[in-house]
């Protein structure tokens, strides 16, 4: 395997920061950003910090991988994710290279899906009506190291008063320590268009250090409907991730977004979700389990930029271990957006004495007549159930493996994805397995 | 021995003992109702019978099927045969009717149930205690009406075929219609060889199920103990008459 991998050196990382040529002087200003701002500290409240204290920056880079021409090619984590599924488009892309890039001859006319930079060249017109429009390379150091030195990423397009059934899907795999990924998606589903694009992040257990700085943009373009689902597993490896997601939607046009985190050693996302304009419509539910020593920093806005405009907001998080888990959702309504209605609930479910979960909802609102909630709870397994549970027959594990299922059955229903459903709950029965002394000695302490 | 045998047991919590010295034998096949006022220690003896850890036996054991059960883990008890249909039955949030009864089925066999086998298998019972087709895709007690959990309760000891039930006031918050349907599928798995302990405030379930033996417990003692006559007795004149008796026996 090492064989195959080119190393891009900081020397030659010039190629790397040119890019499409339509943003080379972008580039050069957002790499000049990323190398003069510090590395950030998030803290909050005086109790909650997420550093990067222990990332070697240095010791990471962008690495490049040849093209495969198959599926079976692919490195495993992706092929068990992918299954036999069939999608609009699949791209994966691998450290810094698109390995594989696979679009369905079924597509509706003017339905695009090709690696970002192909899409510079192509249809550079459309790629500049939205590129960088949500997330911009000045909002911090990450940003800008993604503005400046994405390569590969994908790029989906729905054009107006087209519905796509299958799913157009973009896969970031990291398989090797020493990785820095910067990986872009850029996704579009015209007017009166339906879509559902998926992001997966996915590792195998790495044995030391590596980044994913990802900038996801996903755009819902008037009354159409586009269902977003986002997935982060990067396995047992010390992979830190600070990634900004944002999904603007137009008017009366309607998003679904569910973000699921199911691993990573250190986490820190931005997930936004814009109501830019009247009668946009969104639903945001996602969900969280965190094992190990992991760390897990979100912070979701559901943000009203525009009056008549709906959101809800359902995020369910489980920690186990000595992990960490905040979850940070605010509301905001800016001025002048009236007749806004919102609420945003947050459900943690405590598996460890050791583990921490913090669930943050606020709100910011600058209008009135608008309604805005929120709530949330934090809870732990009860014995009660357990033994209600156990007196069928069913073992103190798989009890509290069933439990632990139920608490997430509302959002893993939502998906509304068989084969999103399949792996999730796949994933959480395999790390409830591996929790579970612990989880059953923590029950059992109430 | 009888098929279930309690045995002189001392139960009690970290405050006081509650249950000093119970015994009391059932067998397949045999109806027993056990009554007393409350807070008399029913269903604590329920609890323990189906080992609920947060009481502590102190004395006495409990021996099913020939096997002493008193340490055994509630898994196990329950697949031995045991069942308990709860007086407050347990929510279980995002786990459906069905998954549920499926899951408890196959805690019961060495090999999964077939999908066939387990649908017409619910679909008689449900039949049988005329639960409506909605009912089993519902979280299991999410949000149910007290009846509905109490018909939640004895769906599942349909499903699990146990050999003694003991049932803990599944008569209170059924409606007279639901008292009969409920009453009739007990009777149904009674004569398939089910014996019960029947834990009740009154005659009305007793008047369906007719019972063999009747036992009451006061303050955690088993004190008077007979056929169903004692049933009527109680209706009419209530508990005083034992508090006496009991008083007077102690001299
Ligand atoms: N877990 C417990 N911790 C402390 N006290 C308990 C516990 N369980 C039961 N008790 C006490 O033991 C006594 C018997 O309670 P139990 O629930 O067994 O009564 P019961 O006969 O079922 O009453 P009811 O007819 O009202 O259902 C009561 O005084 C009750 O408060
Ligand atoms: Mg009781």
């Amino acid at each position: 395997m090492p064989a195959e991998q080119t190393r891009i050196s900081p020397a030659d990382a010039g190629r790397t920061v040119a890019g499409p040529s339509a943003i080379a002087s972008d580039r050069k200003a957002a790499l000049a950003a990323y190398e003069s701002a510090p590395v950030p500290t998030w803290r909050r409240s005086g109790f909650w910090t997420t550093t990067l204290r222990d990332l070697d920056l240095e010791s990471l880079s962008p690495r490049e991988y040849p093209a495969v021409s198959s599926r079976e090619e692919l490195p495993q984590v992706v092929r068990d994710a992918i299954g036999d599924e069939q999608y609009a488009g699949l791209i994966v892309q691998r450290g810094a290279s698109v390995i594989y890039t696979e679009t369905s001859a079924g597509n509706p006319d003017g339905v695009i899906a090709c690696t970002l930079e192909q899409a510079f060249d192509q249809h550079p017109e459309l790629v500049a009506k939205y590129y960088g429009k949500r997330v911009s390379s000045e909002e911090g150091k990450f940003t800008a190291a993604n503005a400046a030195m994405w390569t590969g990423g994908a790029f989906f397009y729905v054009p107006p008063d087209t519905s796509v059934e299958q799913p157009f899907q973009v896969i970031n795999v990291i398989d090797e320590p020493g990785v820095a990924q910067y990986g872009r998606l850029l996704a579009i589903v015209d007017t009166s268009g339906k879509a559902t694009f998926r992001e997966f992040d996915l590792a195998p257990d790495i044995d030391g250090q590596a980044l994913h700085a990802g900038v996801t943009e996903v755009f819902a373009r008037p009354n159409s409907w586009a269902k977003v689902k986002t997935l982060q597993d990067w396995g047992a490896g010390e992979i830190f991730d600070v990634s900004t997601k944002r999904v603007e939607i137009a008017r009366d046009a309607h998003a679904r977004w569910f973000p699921v985190h199911l691993g990573g050693h250190l986490t820190k996302q931005t997930l936004d979700i814009v109501t830019a304009e009247r009668g946009a419509d969104m639903r945001h539910n996602g969900l969280y389990i965190t094992q190990g020593n992991e760390h897990l920093d979100l912070f979701t806005t559901d943000l009203h930029e525009s009056g008549d405009t709906t959101g809800d907001t359902v995020w369910k998080g489980a920690a186990t271990g000595s992990s960490k888990a905040s979850y940070e959702g605010l509301i905001e309504i800016r001025e002048g957006c009236q007749n806004s209605h919102t609420y945003l609930q947050t459900h943690s479910l405590m598996l460890s004495k050791e583990a921490k979960v913090d669930a943050i909802p606020s709100l910011i609102v600058k209008t009135d007549d608008v309604s805005a909630s929120h709530g949330g709870t934090v809870g732990e397994v009860d014995e009660n159930q357990v033994f209600y549970m156990r007196t069928r027959g069913i073992s103190r594990e798989d009890a509290i493996r069933i439990l632990v299922e139920g608490f997430f059955d509302p959002v893993i229903g939502g998906f509304e994805d068989e084969r999103l459903e399949q792996l999730v709950r796949q994933r959480i029965a395999g790390k409830l397995a591996e929790a579970s002394e612990d989880i059953a000695a923590y029950a059992a302490t109430k | 021995m009888a098929d279930l045998e309690i045995i002189n047991l001392h139960v009690r919590t970290e405050e006081r003992e509650i249950l000093h010295g119970v015994s009391l034998q059932v067998n397949k096949g045999e109806t027993h109702a056990l009554m007393g006022p409350n807070g008399s220690g029913k269903s604590t003896l329920a609890n323990v019978l189906m080992g609920n850890d947060t009481y502590e036996v102190t004395e006495g054991q409990i021996i099913f099927n020939g096997e002493d059960i008193t340490g055994e883990d509630p898994e196990k008890r329950s697949q031995a045969g045991l069942f308990l249909a709860f007086q407050y039955p347990a929510v279980i949030p995002g786990v459906s009717v069905a998954n549920f009864l499926r899951m408890a089925v196959n805690a019961h066999r060495d090999e999964p149930i077939n999908v066939k086998e387990f649908r017409d298998k619910l679909k008689t019972n449900m039949d049988l205690l005329t639960v409506p087709r909605e009912f089993t895709s519902r979280y299991l007690n999410d949000g149910f009406s007290g009846g509905e959990k109490k018909r939640a309760e004895i769906l599942q000891m349909a499903m699990l075929e146990p050999t003694i039930s003991i049932l803990d006031e599944t008569d209170s918050g059924l409606d007279i219609d639901a008292l009969r349907v409920v009453s009739e599928g007990v009777n149904a798995l009674r004569e398939r060889g089910m014996g019960s302990l029947i834990i009740t405030h009154y005659q009305r379930i007793l008047d369906y199920i007719k019972p063999d033996f009747v036992h009451i417990l006061l303050e955690g003692r088993i004190v008077e103990e007979g056929g169903p006559e004692l049933v009527a007795k109680l209706e009419e004149h209530g508990y005083d008459w034992i508090r006496e008796e009991v008083a007077q026996r102690a001299g």
